[in-house]
């Protein structure tokens, strides 16, 4: 909300530093998004064009003798052509300066001119918002005085921000309220008294009949005898300090009766008013109304409307509708304060995807007091300009006094940690309009009609709060007692990621949101975010595919499957690619790197080596995939990226990947120690030939079990295919360690156990020596 | 005697020349196997002791030993000598400290990480534990039990995407607060790191996927000035002993008071010239996240007593910290992780 501070000040007295009420505001809850600084404008006063002859050398220009206050008319030489002897004007005179220029003393076709009358633009206002030519004044404005000061020109504009639970402060007056209270200083408050006594005549009166319980109060009044014509500057000046744009005298009552008091208003032209009777109902289905924004629109029976006993008239709390505008030709109108309920007009607002600023206002639920005060002001206003005011009359709901809350002083020192002094509390409270009584320690707090936010203790410490200072609260570190909450998970993700860090692994964060998935959002962004991620392989694949050089990288994240309720996961992925190496198509290193890091990474947080299996899984190369298992439970999978795969992704690599489902990791398992032996271990490296289908994994079991007791390692260090090998078979070297635990071995014992594993090798996998 | 005692000083002669010539430790041993070895010249004057009358033996022996003796010393002198001499030329060698490093693969946390590991590790050393969630959730979770009934128009701050009637991706870590509370009994003392979503157009500013910190402390005797303590500490770690922390009043359903907590930009540090700092546009303050009192109907709803138990809440937002932390310029970058922004950033 863009709030002039000259504004502001015809309430409450301000320092004149703009950023210091900045601050202030922004200390009471309000942020001030902008700071608008005004250009520096001087010698600027206000004259009445006493005479106006024609220029003695120019056809187009005039010559004005102009009273600027001083009994000493200045004579100006003018080329506009919107002025008249008798008109109200403001001058720049000589030294003053513009935005644009300084002016000085100079002579037009002969004739020399002692200054400059100037248009709206020249006094930094949007040019468009205002009539062509010199801006005009009204009578009332004496000659002389400092235009820029008369009109607030010289202050800064601050954009407010009013969170949701305060719409009585997207008003001047709430928020002048709001800086009285935090500076100590008086409110000076306009009349809220409606000057409309008397009935309307005969014939003229226009009721309203309330079909709706959405609208729960409307006031309405009749006010006849308006000349719609411009209005007067300071008003025009205030709206368009406040980024609305000047219509006309009415009109602008309306908008400016909302900035002021907060309360939204419409004004419906008498005569355009179908029967007697304005009705607020739901509309029809398929009921259209054209808005004042040039919008037809078809309503369905969500929409509230005000209509006569033809059409609507217009949307409740949105905007009004063209057939009952006010023109040029409007003489009489019925106006319109009404209290409407909030969520309503919420769901009418985003339904029709039309926010307005009285939407902003009723949507969030406004006082029902507020009505009568808009009128009012409204009603004064337009008496102001000449118009007949008749008395207001209301409907609906009646305001109540808020429930009284109770408020123990000990209370503010509960929740904020801070001792203050009753009679401040008390203070406090009283600034921003409540009613306190004081029964010993306790306060009974009754708050101010347009609070609607304040029902419970807690609402009265924060306003105490406020006033007081937050920034006055000392701050203290708790000391927090023991509980019984575990960090474990949390940990684990940690660690995990700590791990693969320490392995050289980069961690990425990547959408959650996909083009692909199960699990759907009702209403995505965009098509390519409309799925949750049903793994974080897609994620992984556009990272390798984007990146312009091999990478390693890991993400911790959670994805979705689509089980009823909707199936959440931790995964850990994490892998890398990598530019093709020479070696035979039967071996693939980069996988049994992978590999090593899986293990050890597992063997870090679980305290053990998992199983590998060969398997399949989707995404992966066929012939290159094995899941992880602990204790026959899988808990991941690594392989390479099927080809097929990473070319539709434009992948340029190879790429490899594991996946870990996080929760199924078995808990840390600590490890116990066995000393190693005493005696001198030998070993021997065997080679042998065997089917290709044969696992190195069940070669060294075999070995395990066959030598055991004398074993205490077992190695497949290389594998070799070939011609020597022959067709179906390969040729594996193993490494087998003997040792004793109670004797060294010797050599003729290590023989003979050799000799034994090798025949039980032929037997049991039909193995080949390779000499 | 006098003709073994010729021979012996001819062979140490050419003995002595021999170790003096040797100029490396291959050769040393040579000359060792070519007078001490088995059938080194040495050895063979003292076979030749056996032919000598028995009451000469004794003399020739000793006159061979201390021979022997006098010449293990000189190839031991010698051989010290090679090696100073090899440890001589090796360190007068130096090379190009400057040349550039054979790096390791390089791991790293993603920066966002970091802030949150970082933020936590503060809470756990002053008690809190730290808990994480499920990022679809039930309304009931994000709004009803945190005071934020449907049709009320806080919902609307929270531009949220659902994925059925009642279960939607959580706009804020704040769940995690009731399904604490609803786990355990007072007191409570926890952190709450997660992924949030929030529907919101993705520009340099903003993301609809992004981390919050939550935190929530619930005991009997709890109160703001805890909150600003608590904060005011983090703000500390993560930037500095010199950092400000500023709390305003604000409105969130779920805590009263409320705060928005403000920290020092640490890019321009308030100073004057923050008048041009695009970090903080310009007031001298970022934005960390909001905090407050946690509301009484929140202690209820998980069946605390808020006359007898009082706590507070916050929630900030790590990508917003990322900002100012490591002076990114887009936050877009924290998603797209490129390369070359983890190589920098990443720890």
């Amino acid at each position: 909300m863009r709030v002039p501070i000259s504004w502001l000040r015809e309430f409450v007295s301000l320092p004149s530093d703009s950023a210091a009420v900045a601050d202030r505001l922004a200390m009471l809850g309000f942020p001030v998004a902008e700071i608008t600084e005004r250009p520096k404008i001087t010698g600027v006063v206000t004259g009445r064009i006493a005479s106006l002859a024609k220029h003695p050398n120019a056809d187009r220009l005039q010559v004005a003798q102009v009273d600027v206050g001083d009994g000493t008319p200045l004579t100006i030489a003018t080329a506009a052509t919107n002025v008249a002897a008798g008109q109200t004007i403001a001058v720049a005179t000589i030294g003053a300066r513009l935005p644009e220029l300084t002016i000085a003393p100079r002579t037009m076709r002969g004739v020399a001119s002692a200054g400059m009358m100037i248009s709206a633009e020249e006094l930094a206002l949007p040019g468009e918002w205002f009539e062509d030519g010199i801006m005009q004044l009204e009578s009332e404005v004496a000659p002389g005085l400092d235009a820029v000061a008369v009109f607030g020109l010289d202050t800064a504009v601050l954009d407010v921000e009013v969170t949701t639970n305060r719409p009585d402060a997207m008003s001047v007056i709430g928020l002048a309220r709001e800086l009285a209270a935090s500076y100590g200083a008086p409110l000076r408050l306009p009349s809220f008294d409606n000057p409309g006594r008397a009935a309307e005549p005969p014939g003229k009166e226009v009721t309203v009949a309330l079909e709706s319980p959405d609208c729960r109060r409307f006031v309405s009044q009749r006010i006849d005898g308006l000349r719609v014509g411009p209005a007067p500057a300071w008003m025009r000046i205030r709206l368009a300090l406040s980024g609305q744009r000047p219509i006309n005298n009415v009109v602008d009552v309306s908008n400016y009766v909302m900035l002021e008091t907060g309360q939204p208003l419409h004004f419906y032209d008498a005569a355009k008013i179908a029967g007697d009777t304005l009705i607020v109902r739901d509309a029809r289905a398929g009921e259209r109304i054209e808005t004042l924004d040039g919008v037809k629109r078809t309503l369905n029976s969500q929409a509230l409307v005000i209509a006569d006993a033809e059409q609507p008239l217009c949307l409740a709390g949105l905007m009004g509708g063209a057939s009952g505008e006010v023109g040029t030709a409007t003489t009489a109108i019925v106006l319109e304060a009404a209290n409407f309920d909030g969520p309503r007009i919420r769901r009418m607002s985003s339904e029709l995807a039309l926010r307005t600023e009285a939407s902003s206002r009723h949507e969030k639920s406004l006082a029902l007091t507020l009505t009568d005060a808009g009128a009012a002001r409204a009603a004064t206003l337009l008496a102001g300009f000449g118009a007949t005011v008749h008395a207001p009359r209301a409907y609906g709901m009646q305001a109540r006094d808020a429930a009284q809350i109770t408020l123990k002083t000990a209370e503010v020192d509960r929740l904020l940690g801070m001792q203050i002094p009753t009679e401040r509390i008390e203070g406090h409270l009283s600034s921003l309009g409540c009613a306190v009584a004081r029964d010993g320690a306790t306060l009974l707090v009754t708050p101010p009609p347009w609070r609607r936010d304040l029902s419970i203790a807690a609402d009265l410490v924060e306003e105490v709060a406020r006033i007081e200072g937050y920034d006055q609260i000392p701050a203290v570190v708790p000391s927090v007692a023991p509980h019984e909450i575990s960090s474990a998970e949390y940990e684990r993700e940690n660690q995990l990621s700590n791990v693969l860090q320490g392995l050289g692994y980069r961690e990425i964060i990547t959408q959650s949101l996909r083009n692909e998935g199960t699990v759907e959002v009702r209403n995505p962004l965009s098509e390519e975010q409309r799925f949750l991620r049903e793994s974080l392989l897609p994620g992984a694949l556009e990272y390798f595919a984007e990146a312009g050089s091999p990478v390693r990288i890991f993400e911790v994240g959670e994805t979705f499957a689509d089980e009823d309720p909707v199936a959440e996961r931790s995964i850990l992925a994490f892998g890398f690619s990598a530019d093709p190496i020479e070696e035979p198509n039967w071996r693939d290193s980069e996988f049994l790197r992978l590999k090593g890091d899986c293990e050890h990474l597992l063997r870090r947080v679980t305290g053990r080596i998992p199983g590998v299996a060969r398997a399949t899984r989707a995404g992966l190369h066929p012939g290159k995939t094995a899941v992880l298992s602990f204790d026959g439970r899988e808990v991941g999978y690594l392989g390479k990226i099927d080809p097929r795969l990473a070319k539709r992704n434009d992948l340029r690599r190879n790429a490899y990947l594991c996946i870990v489902d996080i929760r199924a990791l078995p808990s840390y398992e600590t490890p116990t120690y066995s000393p190693p032996s005493r005696y001198p271990s030998t070993y021997r490296d065997l080679a042998l030939i065997v089917g290709i289908d044969l696992a190195a994994g069940a070669i060294e079991e075999a070995v395990s079990t066959e030598l055991r007791g004398i074993c205490t390692n077992v190695r497949v260090f290389d594998e070799y295919r070939g011609p020597q090998t022959g067709e179906g078979r390969k040729s594996l070297a193993v490494r087998v360690t003997l040792q004793r635990f109670d004797a060294t071995i010797t050599d003729e014992e290590a023989d003979a156990a050799i000799a034994r594993l090798l025949e039980a090798m032929r037997a049991q996998f039909g193995a080949e020596i390779r000499t | 005697m006098t003709e073994l005692q010729n021979q012996l000083q001819d062979v140490q002669q050419r003995f002595a020349d021999a170790v003096e010539a040797a100029n490396d430790g291959q050769a040393l041993e040579n000359v060792r196997v070519a007078y001490l070895g088995r059938s080194g010249e040495v050895t063979m004057l003292r076979r030749g002791i056996g032919k000598l009358a028995p009451p000469q033996r004794r003399d020739a022996g000793m006159i061979i030993n201390d021979a022997v003796a006098a010449m293990e010393l000189a190839l031991r002198a010698a051989g010290e000598r090679l090696e100073d001499r090899r440890f001589e030329s090796d360190l007068a060698i130096s090379i190009d400290v400057s040349f550039p490093a054979i790096a390791q693969p390089g791991g790293s946390i993603h920066p966002v990480r970091r802030i949150i590991e970082q933020s936590c590790a503060y809470f756990v050393r002053h008690g809190f534990a730290v808990v994480i969630g499920p990022e679809a959730e039930p309304d009931y979770y994000n709004f009803d039990a945190l005071n934020i009934p449907a049709d009320h128009p806080a919902r609307e701050g929270f531009d949220s995407f659902w994925l059925t009637d009642k279960v939607l991706l959580r706009p804020h870590t704040s769940p995690m607060q009731i399904r604490t509370m609803q786990r355990y009994a007072p007191p409570i003392a926890i952190v709450a790191p997660g992924k949030c979503f929030r529907r919101d157009a993705v520009d340099a500013r903003h993301l609809s996927q992004f981390h919050q910190v939550e935190g929530l402390l619930v005991a009997e005797g709890i109160h703001f000035g805890h909150l600003k303590g608590m904060l005011t500490g983090l703000c500390r770690e993560l930037f500095g002993e010199a950092q400000r922390v500023r709390f305003r009043p604000s409105y969130f359903p779920f805590t009263e008071p409320s705060a928005e907590v403000d920290t020092t930009c640490p890019k321009c540090k308030g100073t004057p010239a923050a008048t041009q700092c695009n970090m903080c546009g310009g007031s001298g303050w970022i934005e960390l996240g909001g905090s407050g009192m946690v509301h009484p109907n929140v202690l209820r709803e998980v069946g605390y007593d808020p006359e007898r138990y009082s706590g507070w809440a916050f929630g900030f937002g790590a990508e917003r910290l990322g900002l100012a932390r490591y002076g990114v310029d887009d936050i877009r970058r924290f998603v797209k992780s490129e390369p070359d922004f983890l190589a920098q950033l990443g720890t």
